[in-house]
């Protein structure tokens, strides 16, 4: 293990030229040229948490509303607008970017790559992604912000019964994000299929990266199916289009169809990639070799594909076919069955290795007990005659949140910590780690528990106050004080970051000796990742390596090389030279945001954004002078060997 | 102790075939946007089934000469696209220049006559639902002739005034399997506009 990095600390001129060809960009010019995918990932965890405290805060504010009865906190038009943003932000503008932008920022550490396939496009996604972000809040605090929920259904947000920008805005928001989603699913795939390490067959790549890929196919086969739908709405609202309306031979439910199409993978997509921090934490802290890494791979696999298969059981409410109602009921159970096989193999794997308990493991135990209780609701409303009993109370609320952030935000929490140390190049404190942990789990169970217990006595989800005696109060304040307990958990966990940041415990490069190559490098990364390319002789690629372990010589420290290898087994197969810091992703993320923007207003602007689109984009694809040259002289070079 | 080593200095750079990334990021860019017609297609259905009438008896049927004339062109231009694609891989330059012109050349006579049957088709896509989703799809069809026509365009200009290097014949045949996704995705649309709802015409 250690010899891959003492080699590291050798090499010195090679080193500086590597730094040099590699240096991020400076200056404020500078930091929106920026391409590398340690800077992009960084950035997309970052403001994706910054959206997770908005969503946070409106939480509280809606807490804050129903901790007693006939509360006037919120007037009911707010409340409407407040949950609309609250759900809209945590499943937009948090949950599927963070996810993403921690593969934007391990998937190449963990195969041993320099940077993602399309750095460019990488950057642009992210420009992209925060402008769709600034566009929903900026409308929000001008008194447009969308109030029809996060799934916006028809004909509640379609042009006759809301007027205005509100629905409009939530619509086209979709279209930033996802667009961006798309994006890092292109990289993440591309990259994990062609960049890795020599040696890195697929039977050899760490789980985090498999749940990666299997969470970017997902996206994009899923996220198409609800920039349509979007689409579709903005058309019916803007453009008089008929697809949902009844009246003209539109159908209000193929809305329903097409947006679950999309939102049932989106769950898996938001909690899968939380699978594969589960599965790198636990490998880590029992210090043994995953039980069962096959059926951990093909069960990612598996549940990808049934993901696909159950969105309807969103919408048992709606009337629908016996046969499609046992069908949907079928799939949805069956979910189960990969997903308990994964719990066995980690269950298995702590059994067996020596486990040590730290925050980060803590966090994995957390997610144990919240996503199987967040499955067995999750079995109760999968059979339709209780889900007609529970649809739309809070019932759902709990479960959603159970499995949400049960299955997500506890295993990205963990992950947090446990990479903490890579990042900073120093330890958190681990007392206040475990402090913010117990805070952060009482309260979410205090918060969420209760919401069965409302579900089941008849609140609906989404009503802005109730009338006292309806047995509601107390629970709903319980549910109120969780909330807080929640927001100081997060607290807590900022605070101690923004500590040990700067005076916690130096780390060094594994201070958990773990098996995946990011752990192999220094504390915090080097901005060319690795000094040689690493020869991977095993699953847990830092274990396996030999005392000699080979590397890779021969790639030019003075041009921004990676090496390209081939899918299956990850041989050798050529070098491809990535593009330098470019201004163009920022200047074609401002024409598009002009263009989608734009086009809720007046629909020509859409068309002015794609025209101003296409001339940046002839900057973004025209390559500079001395790239030319460098290939001409390259070709020649290859030219002269094979004479 | 001797360091292993695996020496990779000898392997070439961005070969123009399917294993140079961009291929990868083109079959990507295709997955997606297939999916989305894949949608469009289900909205076809799904329209279809929920109507009595379908398409309304309001709109008449479409005059077939223009459509099938300009689904012939679409058609055939890919042959110009398999050409220059073909002379990349052998890397002839002249061949290539003239493929490419050959096919964008075709997508522009492509989008006069669309915007020909487009002028006359008779109704609007406000006038319903059939109408919405026939302008949708004719229009994102439309919006993929346009750009990588505009694309192509660029590329050819630059193998004008530019030397052409392996990263282009890369992007000229990236831009040709690009093309073939194109003539393809239009032909399920050709037939849920202008043959399936003439076929068994619902509430007639």
């Amino acid at each position: 293990m250690s010899e891959l990095v003492i080699n590291q600390s050798e090499f010195s001129t090679e080193r500086a030229t590597l730094e040099k060809t590699w240096a991020p960009a400076r200056g404020v010019i500078g930091w929106l040229t920026e391409t590398g995918h340690k800077q992009i990932g960084m950035r997309y965890i970052v403001t994706a948490f910054c959206f997770f405290v908005l969503g946070g805060i409106e939480a509280a504010l809606m807490r804050i509303q129903l901790a007693k009865a006939e509360n006037n906190f919120l007037n009911p038009d707010l409340y409407n607008q407040i949950f609309t943003m609250h759900g809209s932000t945590m499943m937009f503008l948090f949950a599927v970017p963070i996810m993403l932008g921690m593969g934007v920022y391990f998937v190449p550490l963990m195969i041993g790559t320099r940077n993602v396939a399309f750095p460019k496009l990488n950057a642009y996604g992210y420009f992209i992604y925060v402008a769709g972000g600034i566009f929903l809040y900026v409308m929000f605090f001008i008194g447009a912000g969308p109030d029809a929920g996060w799934f916006s259904y028809v004909p509640l947000s379609g042009p006759t019964f809301d007027a205005g920008k509100r629905a409009d805005t939530w619509a086209q928001m979709i279209t930033f994000t996802e667009l961006s989603g798309l994006i890092v699913a292109v990289e993440i795939a591309v990259t994990a299929f062609k960049q890795r390490a020599p040696g890195m067959s697929l039977n050899r790549i760490p789980l985090f990266v498999w749940s990666m890929v299997v969470t970017s196919i997902m996206v994009i086969f899923a996220m198409p199916a609800v920039m349509l739908d979007s689409t579709y709405l903005i058309f019916d609202r803007t453009m008089s289009m008929h697809f949902f309306n009844q009246s003209e031979g539109g159908d209000a439910l193929f809305y329903q169809h097409l947006f679950w199409f999309f939102g049932h993978p989106e769950v898996y997509i938001v909690f899968m990639p939380g699978l594969g921090f589960i599965s790198s934490i636990v490998t880590a802290f029992t210090g043994r070799k995953i039980f069962g890494y096959t059926a951990i791979v093909s069960t990612l696999v598996i549940t990808g594909f049934l993901g696909f298969s159950v969105w309807v059981h969103h919408m048992f409410a709606t009337g629908l076919p016996q046969l499609g109602q046992s069908f949907f009921t079928a799939a949805s159970l069956m979910i189960v069955i990969p997903t308990a096989v994964q719990m066995f193999c980690w269950i298995a794997t702590m059994w067996s290795g020596k486990l040590r308990v730290a925050t980060p493991m803590l966090f994995v135990f957390a997610f144990f007990l919240t996503f199987t209780i967040g499955g067995m609701s999750g079995i109760m409303v999968g059979s339709v005659p209780l889900d007609w009993q529970l649809h739309d109370t809070y019932f759902i609320v709990a479960h959603l949140h159970y499995v949400l952030i049960g299955g997500a935000i506890f295993s990205l929490f963990g992950a947090f910590y446990f990479w903490f140390p890579k990042w900073t190049g120093r330890m958190y404190d681990e007392a206040l780690g475990q402090f913010s942990f117990w805070l952060l789990l009482i309260g979410f169970n205090v918060t969420f528990f209760p919401m069965h217990i409302l579900g089941l006595r008849g609140m609906p989800r989404r009503v802005y106050t109730y009338q006292p005696g309806m047995g509601w109060e107390s629970l709903s304040r319980t549910a109120s004080i969780g909330a807080a307990l929640i927001a100081l958990g997060v607290l807590m966990m900022l605070i101690n970051f923004a500590i040990s940041r700067r005076s916690g415990v130096v780390a060094g490069a594994n201070p958990w000796n773990a098996d995946t190559l990011e752990w192999s490098i220094s504390s915090p990364p080097p901005v060319y990742n690795f000094l040689h390319i690493p020869v991977v002789s095993g699953a847990n690629a830092v274990w396996d390596a030999a005392p000699d372990q080979p590397y890779v010589t021969g790639m030019r420290f003075d041009r921004r090389e990676v090496l390209v290898t081939k899918t299956l087994d990850a041989e050798p197969d050529h070098r491809e030279e990535m593009p330098a810091h470019s201004i163009y992703p920022f200047i074609l993320a401002l024409t598009t945001t002009l263009g989608l923007a734009g086009s809720i207003f007046y629909a020509w602007w859409f068309v002015v954004g794609m025209i101003l689109t296409t001339i940046a984009g002839i900057g973004w694809f025209w390559p500079s002078k001395e790239d030319v040259r460098e290939e001409l002289r390259r070709e020649m070079a290859m030219e002269a060997v094979r004479d | 102790m001797n360091q292993r080593v695996l020496d990779v200095s000898g392997l070439s750079h961005a070969p123009a075939d399917s294993r140079a990334l961009i291929w990868w990021g083109n079959l990507a860019m295709m997955a997606i946007e297939g999916t989305v017609f894949a949608m469009a297609i289900a909205t076809f259905l799904y329209l279809r089934m929920k109507n009595l009438d379908w398409p309304p008896a309001t709109v008449p049927k479409p005059d077939m000469l223009l459509p099938i004339v300009n689904l012939v062109l679409l058609i055939l231009s890919g042959l110009p696209a398999l050409m220059s694609d073909a002379a990349a891989r052998k890397e002839d330059l002249t061949a290539v220049r003239i493929g490419m012109a050959l096919f964008i050349l075709a997508g522009i006579v492509f989008l006069a006559i669309r915007f020909v049957i487009m002028a006359n088709i008779g109704y609007k896509w406000s006038d319903h639902a059939f109408g919405s989703i026939v302008w949708v799809v004719v229009g994102l069809h439309t919006f993929h002739v346009l750009a990588a026509s505009g694309e192509n365009t660029l590329l050819l200009i630059y193998l004008f005034v530019r030397p052409a290097t392996k990263k282009r014949y890369l992007d000229v045949r990236c831009a040709a399997v690009y093309w073939y996704f194109v003539i393809l995705s239009w032909l399920p649309f050709f037939f849920f506009i202008y043959v399936q709802p003439w076929m068994h015409r619902k509430g007639m």
